[in-house]
């Protein structure tokens, strides 16, 4: 991971700096430079993620391992701008104005993101659960030939994994899902019955909660830092409350997330911003994305999730019309589409756990980051207002 | 199945020979040099062979006549029960050992078809076809047989009946600490102090009715051996996973977001705390190893698979019941959060070793992990909670003096919920181990140096006694805003009697020791004895002989003490009657006392000066003195004049 590398001789930089910078009693144009340094690392990585090496086609934008660069790219900007704020600096200096203001609700956009990967870690147990389905239908498909039987069972798997990707947002909230019964009553000459159980998608986020909701109130007082103000360490604090709001976003895009209506609502960073350009560019890309799926009700746009979407349509249809031993040119096809079904998984195979344990990084590191906040503040609350 | 085994291999064998005989045949036709009449021997020798073959060939479409005739059978079986209405498995027990036959029967075929060599013979493919197509039918039904059966055995316990839970602490100490100053607090009956459960019994029950289980299992292993493990899997989990979904909220627990939790009010907080705590116990000693054991027994001997299926049915509720930890953990660490944060810790610590034991795979380590950094973190919140006690107390001020002298709710709240502490011994200690303790006090600490016995010298009897002697100096700080230094030695003479009393009556007294009972007892007992001093010296001195050695004094100076006696009488008893001594003890004690120095000077008085009585200069007789005296600290004011005893 390059990026974690220069993250440490960026921080091994910055605490030698800060000695010295306290050492010389506040040399502001030190601190400015950081700045820079810090907002050239972000258009940076931003940059990266917006154009990923051709090469490699894994790494397609919301594909699972896309996400995963992306939560790299948080946890290190996240631990730079902590060092800029943090490290070696007298805690009155950031408990006062403005960023006794602007600290208190980064770390509520902070709390907020919390509830967000919560909901996104439940999300991907149904992307899971997918995988799961779609592997049933690749073992059934994936020999020669394809029998009636085998074509049946893929079928039915299929026609299960289009149901678990189709499941409302809302649904999940809705407490009736626990109360389904699984009945069994009417049981007619259907050879293919449709799945009567789909596996329940409990959320793991309270009853009303709504992640596009959620969003939008972490943009709350979200603006960027004007006069003087920007080019201080309201500055940071701005473009990390960006960043968090952005990659939770993303996050909530692609995977199946509680109540997204209205997501794409892009919050508005200032055009102007150089190390906003390629945030925006992303912005943009997720956001048409979006709104082209939004109407149909979907599982996310992650990209893996899409393929198998588009594969198992398919190959409902192709199972919905086979008849041994089948035309030889459909079962070229689906061959073909099978195959890459079976590629599918096996990413998600290899993604999806590494992506729901670095989520959960992202949580603990978010935690952590907001106790030594909290910590900070006090302090600085104490020195800089002395018991009486 | 004895018939297939024996028919197919003896063709097979045939075809090999015939085919291998062929085989030469032709390539020693292709040899040049070769005289006619062998060359023709050779060409009889191949159409004789080809006749063979096609012989055998027929003789094994024969042998495939009779696998066709099982298949057949078998295929009724499985397709007869597709247009019926009822369940397999509720039909009997025939009925289900029958279709699982048919089901056997087919496998076996398959099995049988599969192994043969010759892939070319059309009659098989043929057979293997309809009997992958029976097969998908029959596990398809399986599977729904499966998820009826799971669904309509399941067995529903009461978490109420659980043993252990009577013997949970059951005192619940919720008042928040911001409600001290204003309404006095009740006083609370003991927790529970019923020694602890053995909460290592294993709780385990059957999840799903024990008469069912060789039933699931055996149609796990059909549906296994059948390559049919991740449908079973899908719908195994499905079922259960909804069974837990529904436990989990007859254990009325509310999926809750983070920032709800931070909002959360102190009551419903308590409560869902509490929840937690309880939760936890139920679902990972109860519910949990018994799914555990459910999945075991369905699927043991399945490889990991058992685990794969634990952990997917329980990992949503297990992120449920992590995350309302880590929100509580992120909380601000209010003092009254302590005891439920101790609660919380316990009750974690006590089940690590469950959690690490059902956990115990290696795809399931973040589990384990999860709950063991979350143990860390619930400490430190219980830390901060205590340092946060410990400040709210010494930072408790009020503008106005308590009314009446009595004892002040800070002093209850703090006392009652300190009582509690020893509960918690060994896990304060734990925690407190490396906290220093600051004494505002540090002559306290010397005192302590020597004689102390283990319980009083443990972490959390330092911080005990800490969190007294600043509570004794908040004290003193609020009896400082009396006028009346009678009132403020009535205030602290209550104050640090309740203290005393508070500790010699529970198991507190074994952390602050002896020396401390007494040390109190000595400073209670001083302020009593000023208070005297300052309410009645200079009322008893009016009552002094100024010339001892005369019989009596002069009848106006007599009148005039007398007067002044009643007069500084009466203005006592109207203020002090409206003072507050709410121990009974207590109160008799100050006035038996107060009675002995007054009645006894009042007497001696009147009893110097028998001649000058009468009854205009004296307003009242040593019985009335006496009467009166009884009326003072009960906290209703009265005047001499509406006195009941008047």
């Amino acid at each position: 991971m390059p990026a974690t590398e220069y993250q440490g001789s960026f921080l091994g930089r910055i605490s030698i700096r800060r000695n010295q910078v306290i050492a010389m009693d506040g040399n502001h144009e030190q601190e400015l430079e950081d700045l820079e340094l810090f907002q050239r690392h972000v258009s940076d990585r931003f940059a990266d993620l917006l154009s990923p090496p051709d090469d490699v086609p894994a790494d397609a934008l919301l594909s699972i391992s896309w996400l995963r660069r992306l939560l790299d790219v948080f946890l290190c900007c996240e631990a730079e701008f902590k060092a800029i704020l943090l490290m070696g600096r007298d805690p009155s200096q950031i408990s006062k104005p403005p960023l006794d203001r602007l600290i208190p609700e980064l770390l509520d956009r902070a709390v907020k993101s919390l509830d967000l990967c919560n909901a996104v870690t439940s999300g991907l147990e149904s992307v899971r659960h997918c995988q799961k389905l779609a592997e049933i239908a690749v073992s059934a498909l994936d020999q020669n030939p394809i029998g009636d039987g085998q074509a049946r069972r893929a079928k039915k798997a299929l026609v299960s994994l289009i149901s678990v990707m189709n499941h409302d947002d809302n649904e999940g909230a809705n407490t009736k899902s626990t109360e389904r019964s699984w009945s069994f009553g009417r049981r007619g000459g259907n050879k293919d019955r449709t799945p009567e159980h789909l596996r329940s998608l409990s959320w793991q986020v309270a009853k009303n909660w709504s992640a596009a909701k959620q969003i939008q109130s972490m943009t709350n007082n979200l603006v960027a830092p004007r006069g003087a103000e920007a080019t201080g360490l309201a500055s940071p604090v701005y473009i990390m409350s960006v960043i968090m709001v952005f990659v939770m976003w993303a996050l909530a895009a692609a995977i199946p997330c509680q109540e997204r209506t209205g997501l794409a609502t892009h919050f508005p960073v200032p055009k102007q911003l150089n190390w906003a350009h390629s945030m925006i560019g992303l912005q943009e890309k997720i956001g048409d994305e979006w709104k082209k799926k939004e109407k149909k009700g979907m599982a996310g746009l992650l990209e893996e999730t899409q393929k198998m979407e588009k594969l198992g349509q398919s190959l409902i249809e192709f199972t919905d019309s086979f008849q041994f031993p089948g035309e030889t040119e459909k079962v070229k096809e689906a061959a073909a589409q099978v195959a890459e079904l079976a590629e599918t998984c096996r990413r998600m195979e290899e993604g999806l756990v590494p992506l729901q344990m670095q989520i959960r990084e992202v949580f603990h590191r978010i935690v952590r980051s907001r106790t030594e906040f909290l910590d900070v503040l006090e302090q600085g609350g104490k020195s800089s207002a002395p018991l009486v | 199945m004895d018939g297939f085994q024996s028919a197919i291999p003896a063709y097979e064998g045939d075809l090999h020979v015939v085919a291998a005989a062929h085989h030469i045949v032709k390539a020693l036709g292709t040899t040049k040099n070769l005289s006619d009449d062998l060359r023709k021997i050779l060409i009889d020798l191949d159409a004789h062979l080809s006749t063979i073959t096609s012989n055998i060939d027929n003789k094994g479409v024969r042998g495939f006549f009779d696998v066709e005739e099982r298949l057949k059978q078998a295929e009724k079986k499985i397709v007869s029960w597709e247009s019926d209405q009822k369940m397999i498995w509720d039909s009997g027990p025939r009925e289900a050992s029958e279709y699982l036959e048919a089901v056997d029967e087919i496998q076996t075929l398959i099995d049988g078809l599969r192994g043969l060599s010759v892939n070319e013979n059309r009659k098989q493919k043929e057979l293997l076809h309809r009997a992958a197509s029976v097969l998908q039918m029959a596990m398809s039904r399986l599977e729904e047989e499966l998820i009826h059966m799971l669904v309509q055995h399941r067995q529903h316990f009461e978490p109420k009946h659980m043993s252990f839970r009577s013997t949970r602490r059951d005192v619940i100490y919720d008042e928040s600490f911001v409600s001290v100053e204003d309404e006095p607090a009740e006083e609370t009956s003991s927790r529970n102090c019923s020694s602890c459960s053995n909460d290592s019994d294993e709780f385990i029950v059957d999840l799903v009715h024990t008469q069912v289980i060789p039933d699931i299992k055996s149609i796990a292993k059909v549906m296994f051996t059948s390559d049919y493990g991740n449908e079973f899997c899908e719908a195994f989990i499905g079922v259960r996973k909804e069974a837990l979904d529904q436990y989990f909220a007859i254990l009325e627990m509310r999926k809750l977001s983070i920032e709800d939790v931070l909002k959360m009010e102190w009551t419903s907080m308590s409560r869902e705390m509490n929840k937690w705590t309880w939760s936890m116990k139920i679902i990972f000693r109860v519910y949990l190893a018994s799914e555990n054991r459910l999945c075991d027994q369905v699927l043991g001997n399945v490889g990991s698979i058992h685990s794969f299926c634990f952990l997917e049915i329980s990992k949503e509720t297990i992120l449920s019941l992590l995350n309302f930890g880590e929100a509580i953990a992120l909380g601000p660490h209010q003092p009254e959060k302590l005891l439920r944060l101790l609660d919380m810790y316990e009750t974690l610590t006590d089940l690590l070793l469950d959690i690490d034991t059902l956990f115990s795979e290696e795809s399931c380590s973040f589990v384990r992990i999860e709950f063991h950094e979350l143990l860390g973190r619930l400490g430190d919140s219980a830390i901060a909670a205590f340092k946060a006690f410990g400040l709210a107390i010494s930072s408790s001020g009020s503008s106005h003096p308590f009314p009446g002298g009595g004892v002040h709710p800070l002093n209850k709240y703090v006392m009652n919920y300190i009582r509690m502490f020893p509960e918690y011994c060994s896990t304060l200690n734990l925690l407190l181990k490396d906290q220093h303790a600051d004494f505002p006090n540090p002559v306290l600490e010397l005192d302590y140096g020597q004689n102390m016995s283990l319980s009083t010298s443990c972490p959390m009897a330092c911080h005990l006694r800490s969190i007294t002697s600043s509570l004794e100096s908040n004290l003193h700080k609020k009896s400082k805003l009396y006028k009346d230094e009678a009132l403020r030695h009535i205030f602290l003479t209550n104050n640090i009697h309740y203290l005393v009393q508070k500790v010699k009556g529970s198991e507190l007294r074994l952390f602050f020791g002896d020396e401390w009972i007494r040390k109190h007892n000595a400073k209670f007992q001083q302020h009593a004895m000023n208070y005297e001093r300052a309410t009645w010296s200079s009322v008893v001195s009016l009552l002094k002989d100024d010339n001892p050695g005369s019989s009596s004094m002069s009848k106006s100076t007599f009148k005039e003490r007398c007067k002044g006696f009643s007069i500084a009488f009466e203005e006592v008893y109207k203020s002090q009657t409206s003072w507050c001594i709410p121990d009974p003890q207590l109160r008799e004690d100050l006035r038996i006392s107060t009675s002995l120095k007054v009645v006894h000077a009042y007497r001696t008085f009147l009893g110097r000066n028998t001649t000058h009585i009468d009854d205009k200069c004296v307003k009242h007789t040593v019985e009335d003195v006496e009467k009166l005296l009884l009326d003072l600290f009960e906290g209703s004011p009265r005047s001499s004049r509406n006195s009941r005893r008047w």
